[in-house]
């Protein structure tokens, strides 16, 4: 398999008759480039596409499958670029098709509570459109400003809500969807219940390409909470923050919206890079953030008050409590630009992305930190610690040369993948596997990658939408 | 030290919304929150009281539900807090509200320095302080980014003006408008939190700070809003042919002079 034909002159002139002329990049390398990777690790993951097009409605995509099908020509489909294991990353070569005019909401269905949205538009724009009419999106995961519904929907995103909420598949309706033939189908709507077979809607959520192209997309929608309340909790081992996080999931009454692990290296880097200072940040060795949504004031104190005392008993050093923008934005900020945080300092970084149970915890920190010390590479640590999801990020030895540290870096990581998935986890628990990943998956899920090759092979005989990623065929 | 802070509960929302027809703020249905200012006045009055000793009172005026910027005022370390509130003081505009305001601090016994933020996110006008100065007769500095020196009769202090920094020496009493650059404001911990809601709050009422009726409210407030509209953004883009360099950069700077950019 994957023996594809090179885009030639003709091909990319049927595709500008499809899109029109300006919708097409060709013979232009500066601006191929903006489509050559993803933010998984710029140069060492980077493949410069053949041709990029920009379709802009399903018979576009429709056609441009069918052409590049008949010519045997790779398409990557790419969101926003945000992602951090390469999906996005046309490794063949081929067409790269952005979704990224396709932006639009078409529409905000108040009385069904389905918001219905082109793959390319920003999901934190759908939240604030819809928080204009009082509903929420709980499916939004934490890259703030950049991702896109499509791809959220793509890689099955999680974030920090998901213990109360839920991953992107939660919040997923249905979806219209172009197929490697063509064809133009609708699996799930409106409807909240489908008891009639196959649930498509799940299986495309984290297909990651593979199996067929959104072109609209069926979110859920509820009220809008009403206000919150963020704890910021500092303690001093790692062993302390991470045996609070079952504290702070039970203990306020009402379960958290998130609760958030950050480690003391990584609160270093956060605070130089964000110009703040966290309290206790020089004996600190790890914080969590914990976040509420209550109904009014009187009812978040008495949630925040309960959780507190709780966490002081159990040996953190303080809480702090942010319930205005002011201060949940200061308690916010290291953890929301974890990754920028320590690119500043390392931009060779790249970030691990692992689930495990949440009683595991504590052992892949423990085995984390060994194989720090043993490798000789500081990795700092942030994740989504009420559903167990951690984030490593290797930084490079300043004397190592980058090249050695590809393959070094990713020795790390991958062990830190197999543990993960040795204690009950999983190798991804959101960013998806893209090609970065393949190995460590085929590994740990030799059974499911090859169902899943069956199910390739049935959606998309001739292998051409998005190949390389999650297997090799 | 008697510090006293002067904090306003505001909306909280980015943009503010007016009722083009009636020129009046409308707060129906926004969250309210404590002046983001304000916070680094607290926080300034606070790490004064920690150095020399003393208590830091917050005053607030405004509706009963203002209580609560007082309280969050006293979870960052404030001792006493008071709201100053009145159906008589509805509608009062800057001159109205620094009456009242400093009627209040005359009754409680005057302050050796007042600390305000600059200006509150809502109104944005930065009057209140510097009329509260002003009735009570004593010191002001404005725009104070950091507070080089103070004891316990005269304050040295950096202004941040337009053409850099005017350092300013005051005798006390002071009162005191700061800038962001000042401190950075703490996140108030859970004993402050759980200090701040059992905290007294005394209510003072027209009556209780000797105000004059006709002074007050609308009644006592010249200020009068003439119109109110969202000024217009225009953009005008242009996109000079580049295919000829020479004639394009000509092209550009002609343009910028034109508009006495160049």
């Amino acid at each position: 398999m994957n023996e594809f034909e090179k885009v030639g002159v003709s091909f990319v002139k049927d595709l500008r008759r499809i899109v029109g002329e300006r919708a097409v990049i060709y013979e232009d390398r500066e601006a191929l480039e903006a489509y050559s990777s993803d933010e998984s690790g710029g140069v060492y993951y980077s493949h410069l596409p053949e041709v990029v097009v920009k379709p802009e409605n399903a018979k576009q995509i429709s056609e441009i499958v069918k052409l590049a099908g008949d010519a045997r020509v790779p398409i990557t489909p790419r969101g926003a670029g945000s992602g951090l294991a390469g999906g996005a990353v046309p490794i063949y070569g081929g067409v790269v098709i952005s979704f990224e005019r396709m932006n639009k909401i078409l529409e905000i269905d108040e009385e069904n509570l389905v918001a219905v949205s082109e793959p390319g538009v920003v999901t934190n724009d759908l939240c604030k459109k819809v928080a204009e009419r009082n509903l929420y999106y709980a499916g939004y995961p934490m890259s703030v400003e950049t991702s896109f519904i499509g791809g959220n929907v793509a890689t099955n995103a999680g974030g920090s809500k998901v213990i109360k909420y839920g991953n992107t598949v939660h919040h997923i309706l249905g979806v219209e969807a172009v197929l490697p033939s063509g064809e133009t189908v609708r699996f799930g709507g409106k409807r909240r219940k489908d008891s009639s077979g196959y649930d498509f809607v799940r299986l495309l959520a984290g297909s990651e390409g593979t199996l067929a192209l959104f072109t609209k997309i069926f979110v859920n929608l509820i009220p809008l909470p009403g206000k919150t309340v963020d704890l910021l909790v500092p303690f001093k081992s790692t062993e302390d923050a991470v045996r609070n996080v079952a504290v702070a999931i039970k203990e306020g009454g009402v379960l958290p919206t998130a609760v958030e692990f950050i480690d003391k290296l990584s609160v270093k880097l956060g605070e130089k890079y964000n110009n703040v200072v966290l309290p206790f940040s020089d004996t600190a060795e790890a914080y969590l953030i914990v976040q509420f949504e209550g109904k009014s004031r009187e009812e978040l104190e008495k949630i925040y008050v309960n959780a507190g005392k709780a966490l002081i008993s159990h040996g953190a050093m303080n809480v702090f409590v942010a319930d205005n923008r002011t201060n949940s934005d200061k308690i916010w900020k290291v953890r929301r630009n974890w990754l920028e945080g320590i690119k500043a300092f390392d931009p060779y970084v790249p970030t691990g992305d692992v689930v495990v149970p949440t009683s595991e915890i504590p052992k892949i920190i423990d085995f984390i930190k060994i194989l720090s010390k043993e490798s000789g590479v500081k990795i700092p640590v942030a994740g989504h610690a009420a559903d167990g999801n951690l984030h490593p990020a290797p930084m490079k030895p300043e004397d190592m040369n980058p090249a050695a540290w590809k393959d070094y870096s990713e020795e790390i990581l991958d062990k830190i993948a197999l543990k993960a998935a040795e204690l009950g986890g999983a190798v991804s628990g959101e960013h998806g596997i893209g090609f970065i990943k393949k190995r460590v998956l085929a590994e740990t899920k030799p059974a499911q990658v090859s169902i899943m090759r069956s199910l390739k092979r049935v959606f998309d005989p001739n292998g051409i939408l998005n190949p390389g990623k999650l297997f090799d065929l | 030290m008697r510090i006293g802070v002067l904090v306003k509960q505001v909306p909280a929302t980015e943009n503010v919304k007016i009722d083009e027809k009636t020129g009046v703020m409308m707060r129906s249905g926004a969250e309210s929150e404590l002046n983001p200012l304000d916070m680094y006045a607290v926080e300034e009055a606070v790490r004064i009281k920690e150095r020399l000793g003393g208590e830091v009172v917050v005053l607030s005026m405004g509706p009963p539900s203002a209580e609560y910027a007082v309280r969050d005022a006293l979870s960052m370390g404030c001792d006493r807090g008071f709201l100053i509130s009145d159906r008589l003081f509805a509608g009062s505009d800057t001159l109205a509200t620094a009456r009242i305001l400093s009627a209040a601090i005359l009754k409680l016994g005057g302050f050796d320095m007042i600390f305000a933020g600059e200006r509150a996110t809502d109104g944005e006008t930065g009057q209140v302080g510097p009329g509260v100065a002003a009735r009570l007769g004593v010191s002001l500095i404005t725009y104070v980014r950091k507070i080089s020196d103070v004891d316990n009769f005269r304050v040295v202090a950096e202004r941040a003006v337009e053409e850099g920094t005017e350092i300013v020496e005051a005798a006390l009493p002071a009162l005191i408008t700061v800038v962001k650059e000042i401190n950075e404001p703490r996140v108030p911990d859970l004993a402050g939190k759980i200090g701040s809601m059992f905290a007294q709050i005394p209510v003072l009422s027209g009556k209780d700070i000797s105000i004059n009726k006709e002074k007050v409210g609308l009644k006592g407030s010249p200020t009068r809003v003439a119109k109110v509209f969202y000024p217009k953004l225009t953009r005008n883009g242009r996109i000079i042919d580049g295919k000829d360099p020479e004639k394009a950069v000509a092209e550009l700077i002609r343009f910028l002079k034109e508009k006495s950019i160049l």
